[in-house]
């Protein structure tokens, strides 16, 4: 018996009053008034599609992965989405392993019907072969730390994740036109999901008698409050799901107040998303035009030796200066990354890379690319240089083809600035 | 005869660490309290804290944490959880319910047993907490008079690190705490097992106080200078 008293919260008389008698005077226990946002922080993780909110002390880890699957036989030209909720039992006492309980499920059909039934996600855009293939999204929340109103943070990182994940480009091609190829994502820019809108849920709770609302109640506020409401709503307007299971009776001009509250809070938020979506994008693309060695030994060795010609064949053109700016970039290119055998995790259908047939075919596209640098090149001093930085450059290269890059700098930039101009009108 | 104290006290010491050797010390008695240990010839530190001495011969450890460790003699703050013939069963933030007997009131007989509801708030004594055991506590003190302990009733209930429990009932006093007293009218009850109370006049004053308090843990005695002056002008 004891076990189960200490898996639910222990909460005072003295704590529901107070809340309760504060509320009167529009001052709530953290601080806020009452319809104030506790802080939003967004966060990415390194790959795409992974998100991690933190509203107040509640913290939310939204995951999304896409895997080829067969459609709906109903509707055969459109991809799908799934939900997935995991409340980790290091986020609240109360929380057990194991099956989902009726909040876990309550929040997943919340998050679910806001995407699905206002038709945020564009599903027909996840179609690669009609009737037989299309993309099945899957999105995963972690709860991380229950500080109250999970719903809100659950849906802001499930929109964040959705926002920057990226899947991998399919052609049709092979012999006969039927084979499918799904592209790695060095080849071909992987694409982002199409997003018509953003909806965003908005929380309230009902406390005491006279029904004060709070927006985005904490722990001990949702264990005192009579009722609560959860409003998706989007920029543009449109009330997309109200959510108001049990719980106190709310009048009808309470409840058209807070839609209309909740509508400028979501016109916050998803500004909010939107600019730390933005930052992620530029911080990849960044990342992306400095990554130009792949992650096999063979190029890897074959630029490791340009790069040494290349130190000694600048140094007597006397470019070192804008050498050196680009130094962390030839550090990272010149150190040998080992071949991470392990199948690609954006390929659903991989079984590995094999890096003798990507070596093959890298050395078989260098020759063509080889000419085109040299009729390009103008009359210069390092002449020596010239077809070894060539070389690297066509290396490069391959790796830029369907890249898009807000900047044009690149390796090649380092070694020849008489070619800077060059390469952005063929790179664009 | 005076043992010669450790070169560690009042620093921070971590698991391992020996802080005494007795081969070189002969007829004398030490006390050893929390996170020591004797691992023959030498005493041997168990948790990471500070090393602490008390004249004259008591050695302990002090760390910070979120759950409380009962030890007999202290004073916190508990919860009612249930009520049972005997006795009250108290939430103290420790590993087990806290036992609290039905006559431990001071003049408390059968026929006058206090009626708590589930949720009540206490100030309580930890008379005896053995491991394995539920601790027994009491509302009176040694001497059986009911000094402050009892129920407290309104205000708001904080929680907070046993760390800053011990911070708030050290002297010199907690300067947010003495600051925040001296310009603001608030009671506040302490109890070592991580839990605050705050009662005033006015909400904002609980909710302020108590905010303060809890924000001021992570700063350094300058930074809580600082804050508590950002405070008290911005209150004016």
């Amino acid at each position: 018996m004891e076990h189960r008293l200490a898996n639910s919260l222990i909460m005072t008389v003295n704590e529901k009053k107070f809340i309760e008698s504060a509320l009167l005077s529009d001052i709530r226990v953290d601080g806020r008034r009452p319809f104030d946002y506790r802080n939003l922080t967004i966060r990415f993780g390194s790959e795409d599609g992974s998100a991690e909110v933190q509203l107040g002390q509640t913290q939310v880890i939204g995951f999304v992965t896409g895997q080829l699957s067969q459609p709906y036989r109903d509707r055969p030209n459109e991809g799908s989405f799934a939900i997935y909720t995991e409340f980790s039992p290091m986020a609240d006492p109360s929380f057990e392993p194991g099956r989902p309980g009726e909040t876990a499920i309550e929040l997943g059909r919340i998050v679910d019907r806001g995407l699905r039934e206002s038709r945020a996600v564009d599903t027909e855009s996840l179609c690669v072969i009609a009737g037989k293939l299309v993309w099945s999204i899957r999105i995963d929340l972690h709860i991380i730390d229950n500080g109250g109103n999970l719903v809100d943070a659950a849906n802001i990182a499930a929109l964040a994740a959705l926002s920057t994940f990226r899947r991998p480009e399919c052609t049709l091609g092979g012999e006969d036109g039927q084979e499918l190829i799904v592209h790695p994502p060095d080849e071909r820019e992987p694409l982002s999901l199409i997003l018509h809108h953003f909806p965003v849920a908005v929380t309230f709770g009902f406390i005491g008698k006279e029904n004060t609302v709070v927006i985005d109640p904490t722990h001990y506020e949702e264990a005192v409050m009579g009722g609560s409401m959860t409003a998706t709503l989007n920029t543009n307007g449109d009330v997309c799901a109200i959510q108001k299971a049990g719980g106190d009776a709310v009048s009808q001009t309470v409840i058209m107040q807070c839609l209309r509250i909740a509508s400028v809070k979501a016109g916050d938020i998803t500004s909010k998303i939107k600019d730390a979506v933005e930052s992620y994008n530029t911080q990849r693309s960044l990342r992306k035009i400095k990554r130009h060695n792949p992650d096999q030994q063979g190029s890897s060795d074959v630029a490791k030796r340009h790069m040494e010609r290349l130190t000694v064949g600048s140094d007597q053109s006397g470019i070192a200066s804008q050498f050196n700016e680009h130094d962390k970039t030839n550090k990272r290119n010149s150190t040998l990354k080992g071949f991470s055998g392990g199948p690609a995790s954006w390929d659903p259908y991989s079984k590995g890379v094999d890096g003798d047939a990507l070596r093959t075919s890298l050395a078989s596209r260098v020759a063509p690319v080889d000419k085109q640098k040299e009729e390009s090149s103008q009359v210069n001093p390092e002449t020596k240089s010239n077809p070894k930085s060539s070389e690297t450059n066509s290396i490069a290269l391959t790796h830029e083809v369907g890249l898009e890059r807000k900047q044009s700098k690149s390796l090649k930039d380092a070694v020849k600035p008489k070619h800077k101009r060059r390469n952005k009108s063929n790179a664009s | 005869m005076e043992a010669k104290p450790s070169n560690l006290v009042d620093q921070l010491v971590v698991p391992g660490d020996v802080i005494l050797d007795l081969s070189n010390m002969a007829n004398q008695t030490l006390k050893l309290g929390g996170g020591l240990r004797q691992d023959g010839d030498s005493i041997c530190v168990m948790k990471a804290g500070k090393l602490r001495f008390m004249k004259p011969n008591k050695y302990w450890v002090e760390s910070s944490q979120k759950r409380y460790v009962p030890s007999a003699g202290d004073n916190v703050l508990g919860v009612v959880v249930d009520t049972k013939p005997e006795n009250f069963l108290v939430d103290i933030k420790g590993p087990a319910l806290a036992f609290l007997p039905v006559l431990s009131f001071e003049g408390g007989t059968r026929r006058n047993i206090p009626k708590f509801e589930v949720g009540t708030l206490l100030y309580v004594r930890v008379v005896s907490a053995n491991t394995g055991m539920n601790p027994e506590l009491s509302c009176m003190d040694a001497n059986g008079k009911a000094a402050e302990y009892g129920v407290l009733k309104e205000g708001y209930m904080f929680e907070s690190s046993t760390g800053l429990a011990r911070a708030l009932l050290s002297s010199p006093p907690h300067p947010v705490l003495e600051g925040l007293g001296k310009k603001l009218s608030f009671e506040i009850a302490v109890g070592i097992n991580g839990r605050f109370w705050v009662n005033a006049s006015q909400s904002s004053t609980v909710i302020l106080v108590g905010n303060a308090i809890q924000k001021s843990e992570s700063l350094s005695l300058v930074q809580q200078k600082i804050y508590l002056e950002k405070l008290l002008k911005s209150i004016q």
